[in-house]
């Protein structure tokens, strides 16, 4: 009975924390840029799609490097959504979500028994093949793509501005999914997962089915990238091939390992601001320095795949861990070292 | 029956290609255990070097094993300086099991965007040595050239001598014996660390060859060697991703359906194939078809 009880009270807590940054962010909406806004709304994008590549690999162990795929599914999902049905928003979000997981789910029943790299190359597959599929098909509009209507703001707010409403959208959406994915990994099911990934053997003998909760976290963890392809359409306004390319898919992976690959909070959050961060970075750099268009356009890739490697090689599982063991270290020395 | 002899040829010819960097791939994967994912970027790069040869000295003949032996470098490099640092870093916590796929994207991602810096994204013509216009017989012009033939031709050569090297020579002994026990071999005297560095280098030598053949007549970019990875992987996991003989007859099994999709179904489907064929593959053959018992668990 007390068990439950605590854990009610750390719900509780937890939601009372997402109310308050939701309210601050509100507050700052209106004191700052539209550029701050956009990026706002980027890094908002990024959390989200951060987060399904941290339940996947953080917690169940898995690889893919085709999210940047189901966020393309959930954005087409979508835009065709509000296209033929006539959706308002709101609901063409789910329906990304659960178009994205349903295909989710059929690769994960196909991948299930599989780890590693053959994960890795079948999502790599999809990830190549799933652009050539809107030059398939007309519906899906080609190279152009198709246009997306994120709408106005209630009037109950008053005249509100584009990209402040755009960001309200993002921000609010990114906060829901945090906290949703907090409550699904401190569960039994994130036991789960952290159980099959340090050893699936041992797992299975205590009764979990592990093929069967490797599916969910594949499932999962498509859903809300496409959650997340969702949101970047609706603040791009449109919908194309282009915006998902293979690059994206390893930005993401780059995002969640740099602050510690089972970091949900504050983890995705620093990846994202990273990522969203570098490209000012490098915008800023360019024009203060006049480097060159080639140099230029190439310089923010350049500056994440080694950021990437510099993480897994040197903080493997984030900076977290690395202080911890420092901190473990000092007070191994400072109690006399013996041993 | 133009159209079934055009399919086999160009499946044959495509499969040449995606054998050998099925092979590139099986070679890293049998030895160290990682899928390099970098190795269509080390591929490209090497496959730069070797358009700076042609463009300087215009001998394709040289270009080739510069192209090969810069690929070996860059491998050999690669290897050293950060998969096996890596392996003892990263040997715990969540990143483990996908710690080296993701330091191999990372290298894909420098190589991208290096590679773009030095040469730009703008696409360089590669001159082959040899027509790539269409051989006619008769009447009828059959979608398969010179160059088609020295591709076939060249990955014979390299295959069986490296199928040569690994079964008749004391290194390649060792190479396998690495592979397959590490630590049994470390007691029986191989230095198991040079000896993978030396599968790596192999390896990168087979993906510089790939780029090598298959730019002339296209065109060279930073990325047009990506779409390579995938076929290669693909056609590695047909073959069971350790076998050499796998991942022959895997880049011919994918190169044919590939092929014959193509003409008799639709050309926008080349994308597509692979993807199927490797869903399919991993259904109803999980361990590939040349794949021992081990589990799939690597």
């Amino acid at each position: 009975m007390e068990g439950v009880l605590e854990m009610h009270s750390t719900h509780r807590r937890r939601l009372i924390l997402f109310i308050v940054v939701g309210a601050v962010l509100f507050y700052f909406s209106s004191r700052v840029g539209i550029l701050r806004l956009y990026q706002g709304s980027t890094v908002s994008m990024y959390v989200i799609a951060i987060g399904s590549i941290i339940l996947l690999t953080g917690y169940s162990g898995q690889i893919s490097l085709g999210n940047g795929a189901f966020m393309a599914i959930g954005a087409y999902v979508a835009v065709l959504s509000q296209l033929y049905l006539d959706l308002p928003f709101v609901l063409t979000f789910f329906v990304a979500v659960i178009g994205a997981a349903l295909a989710g789910l059929i690769l994960g029943i196909a991948a299930a028994r599989l780890t590693g790299p053959y994960l890795a190359g079948a999502t790599l597959a999809l990830a190549v093949a799933l652009p050539s599929l809107a030059n398939l098909f007309p519906v899906l509009g080609g190279e152009q793509g198709l246009g997306y209507d994120s709408g106005n703001a209630p009037t109950l707010f008053g005249e509100v501005a584009r990209f402040k409403w755009l960001f309200w959208i993002s921000s609010f959406t990114a906060l829901i999914t945090c906290l949703i994915l907090q409550n699904i990994l401190k569960s039994r099911y994130g036991r789960i997962w952290k159980s099959i990934r340090s050893n699936s053997v041992a797992a299975e003998l205590t009764g979990i089915h592990a093929s069967k909760s490797k599916v969910l976290a594949f499932m999962l963890s498509a859903g809300i990238a496409g959650l997340a392809g969702a949101v970047l359409t609706m603040s791009l306004g449109t919908v194309s091939p282009s915006a998902f390319p293979l690059s994206l898919s390893f930005a993401l992976i780059t995002g969640a390992v740099i602050a510690g690959i089972s970091s949900l909070l504050p983890g995705s959050l620093v990846g994202a601001v990273v990522l969203v961060g570098m490209s000012q970075l490098v915008g800023t750099l360019t024009t203060r320095f006049e480097i060159g268009d080639v140099l230029a356009q190439n310089l923010k890739e350049l500056i994440v795949s080694a950021l990437l490697i510099l993480a897994v090689v040197f903080t493997p599982n984030g900076p977290g861990e690395k202080i911890r063991e420092m901190r473990d270290h000092r007070k191994h020395h400072s109690h006399g070292g013996h041993r | 029956m133009e159209k079934l002899i055009s399919a086999s040829l160009i499946g044959l010819s495509q499969g040449a290609i995606f054998a050998l960097m099925a092979l590139a791939l099986v070679l890293v994967f049998r030895s160290t255990r990682v899928v390099n994912f970098a190795q269509a970027g080390q591929a490209m790069v090497s496959t730069y070097i070797g358009w700076e040869v042609v463009t300087r000295t215009e001998n394709y003949w040289i270009a080739l094993p510069a192209a090969a032996l810069a690929g070996a470098l860059l491998a050999a490099i690669i290897e050293t300086f950060l998969m096996r640092p890596l392996a003892k870093r990263a040997s715990h916590g969540a990143i483990a099991p996908v710690a080296s796929i993701i330091a191999s994207l990372g290298v894909l991602g420098v190589l991208h965007s290096g590679a773009a810096m030095i040469w730009t994204s703008e696409q360089k013509l590669f001159l082959s040595p040899v027509s790539v216009n269409g051989i006619e017989i008769g009447s009828t012009v059959y979608p398969f050239s010179q160059a088609d033939i020295l591709i076939i031709s060249t990955v014979i050569i390299v295959m069986s001598t490296f199928a040569f090297f690994f079964q008749r020579t004391s290194l390649g002994l060792s190479l396998r014996a690495a592979a397959f026990q590490p630590e049994i071999s470390r007691l029986a005297g191989v230095k198991v660390d040079r000896v993978r560095t030396i599968g790596w280098a192999l390896s990168g030598a087979a993906g510089a060859i790939v780029g090598v053949l298959v730019t002339p007549g296209n065109y060279l970019s930073p990325f047009s060697l990506d779409i390579l990875l995938v076929y290669g992987f693909v056609a590695a996991v047909i073959g069971g991703l350790e076998s050499p003989q796998g991942a022959a007859l895997g880049g011919l099994i994918l190169g044919m359906s590939l092929s014959f999709t193509s003409i008799y179904v639709s050309s926008g489907l080349t994308f597509i194939v692979p993807f199927v064929v490797l869903l399919l593959i991993l259904i109803v053959k999980p361990k590939g078809i040349f794949g021992g018992g081990s589990s799939r668990n690597a």
